[in-house]
């Protein structure tokens, strides 16, 4: 017979998102194939654009003399971008595999469905950030402002996380298949490249140009790029700032509103 | 005191909604405390579509429901906590051991830290997968994974219980098992409520049965009760395919024919068992030859038979 009544239960959300991210991490390491790709596209996208398109810091006014501290951030931002991606991807595979109906059926608040894997996304994503920052030095970037300016590329790989994170699981909620994974690809890719990846914003004309500089990913890449070209100033922090905790904000809506659809 | 399962005018329709598919169209169903209660139907019946929405996975599109006495819709949560549900396909993360997998639910289910480690070796003790506990869920079998996903639906012990086809595709010695754990969980006062498109396991569990066919309920009551309903004992006959127009004129001169699978013909006997040796010499007289004959009593796949127009394991008619 039943010896629990509800009154009983001592479910909270930050109990339950613990146990969810543990579950989340603990399956990475089990099948670390899901893994890998999101730490080995940062080094290679860092060396390899570094090296094909060195020629970039001759351009009269580029903010660096080495390709590396360009490009070593955009890559991490990618990789960090995708990474937050892959919580949509494990979201679509527990839902198609009906797990996520168990967790759902659960008493749990809502929330800790959303805490939970975002908690084991940021824990991935500083393991990238470090990785690929300890790779990158051995091939040349230099930090041009302290650890101020290293904080700044942590803080806007995290931010950029949990953006695409709350993205990812909106879309794999409403979509609820694999057809979700190609948008939430597509989406980002042309969100990060029509910004500032790849030149600086002076240089671009155009309606690339316009579009760049509305684009909040500039914004971002700006603020993880401080460490790197420079001094950190406010002026180049806090549009990355802003843009960071109004999407962060609006894609976790936009993610709690899914999670809410599923019920209808 | 309330039933722990009411449900009235339960209905969910997909699709648009000029031309909406009706999964389900208008359920009533109350199940009493302390009984097995048994929703019976084929694929697509509305089985499932049901179990969702008492279970608070899937809003009615109309009606209203009561899960041990609360509201699905607006107590949603306080239904989640008194219920414990092993939906079809035992949906288990493959990576995950036994105990990982008790122990998150604990967690979710905001079992107190000092009562969880007890309260999964008891479990798993329970449905016999002490030995497995910590192997990886991708390594067991179909019976071991529907057993895990009972023990996981028992972990906060639940008042009552859903089994959507829990033994779909196991064995005939799993199937037995899982049998003998629901009539034991039965018998420590938790409710069941229990799909299945098996006629046997149905007559072996449920107290009361509920027939389903295209989203609404068609027969319920006791099998023994819906088997009395039916009333005379069905001859089965097959005959020469050229013959069947013959022979149906004849079995008709002793009752209404009945939903058979394919190449079989089905009579219900109006004056009982004693007919059949009138039937076999009215049908030589009539020069058929009878290939094959059974009699049998009136089953629940007469039952079914009978709401439905056609046989649940067997072609329609």
């Amino acid at each position: 017979m039943n010896t629990f009544t509800p009154d009983e239960f001592t479910g909270t959300t930050m109990r339950s998102s613990s146990a969810l991210s543990t579950r989340a991490l603990r399956n990475t390491r089990r099948l670390p194939s899901t893994f890998l790709p999101t730490l080995a596209m940062p080094i290679f996208q860092s060396i390899a654009f570094a090296g094909t398109f060195f020629a970039i810091t001759k351009i009269p006014g580029f903010p660096t003399d080495r390709s590396i501290n360009w490009y070593m951030p955009l890559a991490v931002c990618m990789g960090s971008a995708f990474g937050g991606v892959g919580l949509g991807f494990s979201a679509i595979k527990d839902i198609e595999n009906g797990f996520f109906d168990r967790l759902r059926m659960t008493p749990t608040p809502r929330r800790a469905l959303i805490i939970g894997p975002l908690i084991s996304c940021w824990v991935r994503t500083l393991v990238v950030v470090t990785i690929v920052l300890l790779v990158s030095f051995c091939f040349g970037v230099r930090l041009t402002s302290g650890l101020v300016g290293l904080a700044m590329l942590y803080v806007a790989s995290l931010g950029l996380s949990t953006v695409a994170a709350g993205w990812g699981l909106g879309i794999a909620y409403r979509f609820r298949d694999m057809r979700g994974a190609a948008i939430m690809q597509l989406t980002l890719f042309l969100t990060m490249f029509l910004s500032s990846a790849q030149t600086p914003l002076n240089v671009m004309t155009g309606w690339l140009h316009t579009v760049a500089r509305y684009n909040p990913a500039t914004n971002i890449l700006r603020l993880a790029r401080q460490g790197f070209l420079g001094d950190v100033t406010w002026n180049g922090v806090w549009g990355g700032l802003v843009a960071l905790v109004g999407l962060s904000v609006l894609t976790l809506w936009f993610a709690r509103r899914g999670l809410d659809s599923l019920d209808r | 005191m309330t039933s722990p399962i009411i449900a009235t005018g339960l209905a969910r329709y997909f699709g648009s909604k000029d031309e909406p598919i009706k999964a389900v169209d208008g359920v009533d169903l109350e199940v009493k405390e302390g009984e097995i209660f048994g929703f019976l139907g084929p694929n697509g019946a509305g089985k499932s579509t049901t179990v969702r929405m008492l279970t608070t996975l899937l809003r009615p599109t109309a009606g209203q429901a009561f899960v041990a006495g609360y509201d699905i819709v607006k107590d949603a949560d306080k239904v989640r906590r008194s219920i414990g549900v092993a939906l079809q396909d035992a949906a288990i993360d493959p990576l995950m051991t036994g105990n990982e997998l008790l122990e998150l639910q604990a967690v979710l289910y905001g079992i107190a830290p000092n009562q969880m480690k007890k309260r999964a070796d008891e479990l798993l003790e329970r449905v016999g997968l002490t030995a497995a506990a910590d192997r990886r869920v991708g390594t067991y079998s179909g019976g071991m994974r529907r057993r895990l996903d009972l023990a996981l639906s028992l972990i906060h012990q639940p008042t009552v219980l859903f089994l959507d086809e829990p033994t779909t595709g196991l064995d005939p010695m799993s199937r037995l098992t899982l049998w003998e754990e629901v009539k034991r969980l039965n018998s420590d006062g938790t409710t069941v409520l229990l799909t299945t498109q098996y006629l046997e396991e149905a007559d072996q569990l449920a107290d009361r049965i509920a027939i389903i066919d295209h989203g609404k309920i068609v027969r319920e009551g006791t099998p023994r009760d819906l088997k009395a309903q039916v009333g005379a004992p069905t001859l089965l006959i097959t005959v020469a395919a050229q013959l069947t127009e013959t022979a149906t004129q004849v079995l008709k001169e002793f009752g209404d024919m009945r939903p058979t699978t394919e190449g079989t013909l089905g009579v219900g006997l109006n004056a009982g068992v004693e007919a059949v040796t009138d039937v076999v010499r009215r049908l030589d007289e009539a020069g058929i030859r009878v290939q094959h004959l059974e009699l049998n009593e009136p089953s629940l796949d007469d039952v079914f038979a009978e709401a439905t127009g056609y046989r649940l394991e067997g072609a329609k008619q």
